[in-house]
């Protein structure tokens, strides 16, 4: 009898641990995948998206799976997942036209990429090979500096500098299709100051701005998964009057 | 002259004149010819004549070649007799009595109608009329806008002051065209001058360019004077026809005060019995026209029936004029919607998309964006955070919105219970709300016994997961297929076929019990059991509606990642506002009017459409259609729906007013009722511009060469005259030729052979 239950309890684990249970949390809650791409390396913080959707899940309300994804282009799924994370520090291998066509057709109708430069460094190679895709990707819409009154910069925090692991350049890049920012390019290591190891402790020290400089870059990252969720929300008329007055006294003091 | 007319072999009896005509119609060259070719002549008959001796037959010679050429000269002119037959005719005198509705206004201090100076005028002046009828042809009009034949025998009883527009350029236009190439010696004209066309004490250019060229004389009899008129009146009133729902609606008004003194004059609007503004007119004397501008904003959809009202004071001339009726058709400008989120997340996110981008849609959106036990790790001042404005939302301006749309949401700690029972009574009273789901909605927000509960189309029922993880597909309700909501496609099978190609859905919200009159319009079947997902309902004078899973943006973005597009994610989201704000395709029973406005006497046509639940026709259905005057039913009447569930009633209202058609019809038990308005009018124009244009008729009598006149019980018509000459008109005639014939050619033959014959015997060739 005995042998029976330890068997059926196995087998149990065994099931579990092939099909897990659906969570619903899979459904509705935010997750962010990580792009995979050939060469290079596309991973080079590995707890960053966790460790930013931890403070997503912490600092707002919305609800966020935080296992790791990784994803590529060609994948099938893609669609399930309207945000994604393009990170590296080397150049890296030019996507394929169908992994183009892929992308471009995903972020025309929905989707939204954060492309991440974690070399810490100006004019890296990975800067190069972003800049090449980006010109395949949209050739007709250039890569362009994202103004301060853009809603990224105002969809949670009040954000008046763009941080990272080191300020390598002071603004973001982006693109804008039908009045929407479909694309976000930092230059400045945001992986590197959101990543954490196991027990939590920040795995990259910030260069040149200390734990303010590190809020910061939390705070950015913040902003822009909102923004993603919630577009120009924060330009409605009716939230107007108390941004700008609380903008006015930032900005005395 | 017989004889001539018998010697052309004619009956003297058919004719009477004899006149002779020349054929030719261009006489010139006859002219040319006699003038170049007589001096030749003349030097030729001379010189070829010099060798004849006898001075008498040199004399007969020239004598011949004269008349030969006379005789040419005669056959170039082509003359012709002709014989007519004439008579002599009458020359034309036409009388215009003025019958328009401003002629019943009393003149002081007699208080006689001016219609009353018009008939008794004819009654006095009845014999020099009737002798007016020997020598010319007298024809009686009723003048208003345009001309009406009569006679003077009818006059006494269809002489009345009933028409609604004088338009005295017109009358004369029509005058002019029915007299034209006929001898009108002159006009009379009875009227009080009050013309719509023109100003009061002026007169219009184009009717004195009219009356410039005019034939003969317009002799005008006044009819009333302003003297001790005393009046006060809203002489026009300019509003749109149809405004927008919560917007301020303009009114352009005119107030005429005439003898009223010095006054203010409270000018009010109502809607009913309800006042909704008042304006106090400062009339003073020496001032006869006050503009007035007023605002008000339509609180309620539909055709909205105002008054404006003037108080009427005693001894005034016209009591209508104190008052105008108007119809203002209030419609929405936008569809206001008032979209709040849980929680930002994906389905939130393109469905705020499709709100945003629908161009009727005016959008108001709240996302939660931190809960109570979230850590923000910055002071507020750092924020982009407002506070949730639950007051203005859910009490000042609930009745504002057309639609409101909880996703995702849990009402605590951001609205107040009671605030679900404004909700609740919103909706009841004709709003519309959706309950998007998600794991903060229905059960998970906390609704159980809320007023929001009661308005929504499905039971929250106790269950101990609320919302499952589960992926599937929705299964449209047999029944319901022609439903406006799930239309993706116009065509059944393409219809079908588009539903088919949406994805999966994943989530769905558990423990929702449809209500008894609920359409569940898709559902999700598990084994035996079922779940409602898109459930629609109607409460009280709202809709209501329930779509109990929070991935329909998977039929956009996923769509597209399978190839397709989000074409059928915004359809159906579009057919979810359309249906929810009452759109009127999405009713089961409309009832239509043809026109929004009659005139009096009409027809007013009603059209009524029938559907059954599934929006199928509902073919054979009795419809009860019911006319309503604010004074009481006008008329009741049963039709039955043809084919295509529709029925029409054809009714002609016998008074001016306001009405109200209201149509009731049963559908396999379930009652159904309908309402419109629409208004008849009868034209009270004439009484806003009442007062008499003295000026408008001595300047018509002077231009024209007549005489201006005020009737009194004096006036004696046989003082007018009137040219009258001869006028003769020709019946029928014959013309006879007076050169082609051969008797002229034979003439000149002959002369020219005595020419020949006498040079001859004269020894010349």
């Amino acid at each position: 009898m005995r042998t029976l239950f330890n068997t059926i309890f196995i087998l149990g684990l065994l099931v579990l641990a092939i099909f897990p249970p659906a969570a619903h949390a899979d459904y509705s809650n935010l997750s962010v995948p990580q792009v995979k791409y050939k060469g290079g390396q596309p991973n080079p913080h590995p707890t960053a998206v966790g460790s930013l959707l931890g403070q997503v899940a912490r600092r707002t309300s919305i609800e966020v799976n935080r296992e790791p994804l990784q994803i590529k282009l060609s994948d099938p799924n893609l669609y399930r997942y309207p945000f994604l994370y393009l990170a590296g520090n080397e150049k890296f291998e030019s996507f394929s036209q169908d992994e183009l066509h892929r992308l471009r057709n995903y972020l025309s109708f929905g989707g939204f990429l954060l492309i991440d430069d974690n070399s810490a460094k100006a004019n890296s190679k990975f800067d190069t090979s972003v800049r090449e895709m980006i010109n395949e990707l949209f050739p007709q819409v250039p890569l362009q500096k994202i103004s301060r009154d853009h809603s990224i910069f105002r969809s949670f925090y009040l954000i008046n500098r763009v941080m990272g692991r080191m300020q390598i350049n002071p603004y973001l890049e982006g693109i804008n299709i039908k009045g929407r920012t479909v694309l976000i390019y930092s230059t400045n290591d945001f992986g590197g100051a959101w990543a954490r190891d196991n027990l939590g402790q920040w795995t990259h020290d910030i260069i040149g701005g200390g734990s303010r400089q590190r809020q910061l870059t939390i705070r950015l990252g913040v902003n822009i998964i909102m923004y993603a969720l919630t577009l120009d929300y924060k330009k409605d008329m009716v939230h107007l009057p108390i941004i700008l007055e609380r903008l006015r006294r930032s900005h005395s003091q | 002259m017989n004889i001539l007319i018998e010697w052309f072999g004619l009956d003297p009896e058919q004719y009477n004149e004899v006149a002779m005509n020349l054929a030719a119609k261009d006489l010139s060259p006859v002219w040319i010819i006699v003038l170049v070719l007589a001096p030749l002549a003349l030097w030729f008959f001379w010189t070829s004549l010099k060798r004849i001796q006898s001075p008498a037959r040199k004399i007969f010679l020239i004598a011949l070649r004269a008349l030969t050429f006379v005789v040419l000269v005669f056959m170039l002119l082509k003359p012709e007799l002709e014989f007519k037959k004439s008579h002599t005719l009458k020359n034309n005198i036409a009388v215009l009595l003025d019958d328009t509705k401003s002629m019943s206004i009393k003149t002081f201090p007699s208080e006689i109608p001016r219609i009353d100076f018009v008939r008794q005028t004819f009654e006095r002046n009845r014999d020099v009329l009737e002798s007016l009828k020997k020598n010319f042809q007298v024809d009686y009009y009723f003048a208003s806008n345009q001309i009406e034949p009569a006679s003077l025998a009818e006059l006494k009883n269809r002489y009345r002051p009933k028409k609604t527009n004088t338009d005295i350029e017109n009358t004369f236009s029509q005058l002019s065209k029915r007299y034209e190439g006929k001898s009108l010696q002159g006009v009379m004209l009875f009227s009080d001058g009050a013309d719509l066309t023109t100003e009061s004490e002026t007169i219009s250019p184009e009717i004195l360019a009219l009356l410039v060229d005019w034939q003969g004389p317009v002799h005008t009899f006044q009819a009333g004077s302003n003297a001790m008129f005393k009046d006060l009146a809203i002489e026009e009133l300019e509003s749109a026809d149809f405004g927008f729902i919560h917007q301020p609606v303009r009114l352009t008004v005119t107030i005429s005060a005439s003898n009223m003194g010095n006054k203010n004059i409270p000018l009010v609007l109502k809607e009913g019995d309800t006042i909704l503004l008042s304006r106090i007119v400062e009339v003073r004397e020496g001032q006869n026209q006050y503009p007035v501008e007023m605002e008000f904003t339509p609180g309620a959809l539909g055709k909205r029936i105002y008054s404006l009202t003037v108080p009427h004071f005693a001894g005034e001339s016209v009591a209508t004029n104190n008052s105008r009726d108007f119809q203002v058709k209030v419609i929405r400008d936008h569809i206001r919607v008032l979209h709040l989120n849980g929680r930002p997340a994906w389905d939130s996110r393109f469905l705020r998309e499709v709100l945003a981008n629908h161009p009727k849609v005016d959008l108001l959106s709240f996302f939660i964006l931190r809960t109570m036990g979230d850590d923000v790790a910055s002071p507020t001042s750092e924020l982009s955070l407002i506070p949730f404005p639950t007051n203005l939302l859910f009490s000042d301006y609930l009745n504002s919105f057309d639609l409101i749309v909880f996703q995702n949401f849990s009402y605590e700690p951001f609205i107040d219970k009671k605030y679900l029972r404004n909700i609740h009574d919103y909706v009841k009273q004709g709003g519309a709300f959706m309950m998007v789901g998600g794991e903060l909605s229905f059960q998970g927000g906390g609704y159980e016994g809320t007023g929001i509960e009661e308005i929504l189309p499905v039971q929250l029922e106790r269950t101990s997961q609320p919302f499952i993880g589960e992926s599937f597909h929705l299964k449209r309700g047999k029944n319901l297929l022609r439903h406006p909501i799930l239309q993706l496609e116009k065509e059944s099978s393409a219809n079908t076929k588009a539903w088919q190609a949406l994805p999966e859905l994943n989530g769905i919200n558990a423990g929702l019990k449809p209500r008894k009159n609920a359409h569940v319009l898709a559902s999700f079947d598990k084994g035996n059991k079922n779940y409602p997902v898109l459930v629609a309902g109607h409460v009280g004078e709202g809709r209501s509606l329930v779509m109990a899973t929070d991935s329909s943006w998977n039929w956009n973005f996923r769509r597209v990642g399978e190839g397709g597009s989000g074409r059928y994610y915004y359809k159906f989201w579009n057919n979810l506002i359309a249906w929810l704000t009452d759109d009127p395709e999405t009713r089961l029973l409309k009832l239509e009017a043809d026109k929004e406005r009659y005139e009096e006497g009409e027809d007013v046509l009603l059209r009524v459409r029938v559907l059954q639940e599934d929006y199928n026709p509902s073919v054979g259905t009795e419809v009860k259609l019911m006319i309503k005057s604010r004074e009481g039913e006008a008329t009741s009447e049963t039709v039955k729906t043809d084919d295509n569930g529709e029925a029409a009633l054809q009714w002609t209202p016998m008074q001016e007013g306001f009405y109200t058609a209201k149509v009731k019809v049963e559908v396999n038990g379930e009652k159904r009722e309908a309402e419109i308005g629409f208004s008849v009018f009868s034209e009270t124009a004439e009484f806003q511009k009442p007062k008499v244009n003295e000026t408008l008729l001595k300047r018509i009598a002077e231009v024209s060469g007549g005489t201006y006149e005020v009737l009194t019980e004096k006036t004696d018509l046989s003082a007018i005259k009137f040219a009258n000459p001869k006028v003769e008109v020709k019946t029928h005639s014959k013309s006879v030729s007076l050169w082609d014939n051969w008797w002229t050619y034979c003439l000149v033959l002959t002369f020219l052979f005595l020419d020949w014959f006498t040079r001859r015997k004269s020894g010349l060739s």
